[in-house]
């Protein structure tokens, strides 16, 4: 009996991923991880996750953003365009300019949502059902 | 930068063209031509040309006006005027407006070469120093977003721990606990404030500051503040209130430094305030600047202390400051915003009564022309 929603996080920090484990637990949904861009692709054809967590700065200043585009528009991840993704991420400002929630300037595809760390347990679990919900 | 060179001839002067023309095209280069100013213009915002000649003396449009029109083009077109041999003052006038050189008619093919090969060398090297200059401050962007990333990084993790012990998410949490957690997270949150502020004071500089900087309504950023900070006013039971101004002018500035630095001064304002006070904001303008005062009816500041109020980590002392949390880089940063934007920033206080922060901003040239 596994119906629960699968949730895909993406962080290279091991504590983040440690900590928000408990919060999506409780919710009763499956938690799968992923700590770089690559780990990350695989484990999104081997999951196929419901909805995917994902963290702006891992290896580089760009790979959260590169990653939610390739997602979001590469023929590679057709089936997985319409998967949800959630930017989580301490960082605001990428060199210098406010950073843009929904697509980027230079023709970005952008996530469905973005929260600051640390997150709110209530808020991180509001905002999933909300897309998880039918 | 194999690609040709693309030179853009402008006169009405059909001979002119032509021997230009060819005398180019022999050398390599890629020469246009038009015959008057507007298709010159066209020509221009089309092909972006390394260098006109423009021909001054035209009918309709005069070189003049091309010449000026054509820096709003492309800053990076090197403009060179021909002008007839009895006019040297206007080819002076020209050199005033920008152009990079002027040819006397009749010129050679040489002295046109000559001429044509030092302006692109000249702007070789403009572009050069215009690229390493980006490039530079890019590196210094993303400096500063590593080091906000590896500092907060760490902190942030901790929080995150915190705010699932608090949820009650790994186990029953003990009130003594759970009240020392809390402290705990109140300090990381403080640091994490000293971080940003921090970093705010690195990365603001003149130079990035001047290039985002565009005519914007103060009233209006005003305005917008003092409706997002009326809560705080009502939590210290302090009126806030924006005097009603009419039209001023312009200010040239950059809208998210400008808010942080009224933000702070207001948000100061009404904490520095007593309960019942008063938080008045005022525009006004004053010869070539607009003054923003922000006027509060707090403690003041006493006269020995008021030139350290804009120093780093200076916070004014008052027994019960503890309520107030601040890094003390706060009105530092608003300083270093300000002259930044070719302003200054000034108080005056009367201890018991309050102080008047005074911010005075260049106004937006309504450019001359």
């Amino acid at each position: 009996m596994n119906n629960s929603p699968k949730i895909l996080v993406i962080d290279d920090d091991p504590d983040f991923r440690a900590a928000v484990t408990p919060i999506l637990k409780s919710a009763l949904y499956d938690v799968v991880m992923a700590s770089n861009s690559q780990e990350a692709k695989e484990k999104i054809f081997a999951e196929k996750p419901d909805l995917i967590l994902l963290d702006i700065m891992m290896d580089s200043l760009f790979d959260g953003f590169s990653l939610c585009h390739a997602i979001k528009t590469s023929a590679e991840f057709t089936d997985y365009k319409n998967t949800p993704i959630i930017f989580v991420s301490a960082v605001k400002e990428i060199a210098g300019s406010r950073f843009q929630f929904k697509g980027d300037e230079e023709g970005m595809v952008g996530p469905d949502d973005y929260i600051d760390k640390p997150v709110k347990p209530d808020d991180l679990l509001a905002r999933i059902a909300k897309f998880l919900k039918k | 930068m194999a690609e040709t060179p693309i030179i853009l001839v402008i006169d009405d002067e059909e001979a002119m063209r032509d021997s230009c023309s060819m005398i180019l095209t022999k050398d390599g280069f890629r020469a246009e031509t038009a015959e008057n100013g507007h298709i010159g213009l066209e020509k221009a915002r089309e092909l972006k040309p390394a260098l006109a000649l423009i021909d001054l003396k035209m009918p309709g449009l005069s070189g003049f006006e091309v010449l000026e029109r054509i820096k709003d083009i492309d800053p990076a077109i090197i403009p060179i005027v021909i002008t007839g041999y009895a006019t040297v003052e206007s080819a002076i006038e020209a050199m005033k407006k920008g152009a990079y050189d002027f040819l006397p008619k009749p010129f050679t093919p040489d002295e046109l070469r000559i001429i044509v090969r030092r302006a692109l060398e000249r702007r070789k090297l403009a572009m050069e120093a215009e690229s390493l200059r980006r490039e530079k401050k890019l590196m210094e962007e993303n400096f500063i977003t590593m080091v906000s990333h590896q500092l907060r990084s760490p902190l942030v993790a901790i929080q995150q721990y915190f705010e699932v012990i608090l949820a009650g998410m790994v186990g029953q949490v003990e009130d003594a606990q759970k009240g020392m957690i809390l402290r705990a997270r109140e300090r990381l949150e403080s640091l994490l404030h000293l971080i940003n502020d921090w970093l705010d004071m690195a990365r603001i500089s003149r130079g990035q500051i001047v290039d985002k900087v565009k005519p914007l309504a103060l009233e209006k950023l005003l305005e917008k503040q003092v409706e997002f900070m009326k809560p705080l006013a009502q939590e210290f039971k302090v009126r806030l209130e924006l005097r009603p101004v009419e039209k001023t002018a312009l200010v040239l500035g950059d809208e998210q430094s400008l808010e942080q630095v009224f933000s702070n001064l207001i948000s100061n304002a009404i904490k520095y305030n007593k309960p019942g006070g008063s938080v008045i904001i005022t525009l006004r303008e004053e010869d070539s600047t607009l003054v923003a005062d922000v006027a509060d009816t707090g403690i003041g500041i006493s006269r020995e202390h008021l030139p350290l109020v804009f120093d780093q980590f200076y916070r004014v002392s008052r027994s019960e400051d503890q309520k107030i949390k601040g890094t003390g880089l706060g009105l530092a940063i608003a300083k270093k915003i300000v002259e930044a934007h070719n302003g200054t920033i000034q108080v005056t206080s009367e201890p018991g009564q309050g102080s008047t922060f005074s911010v005075r901003l260049p106004k937006a040239e309504p450019e001359g022309k």
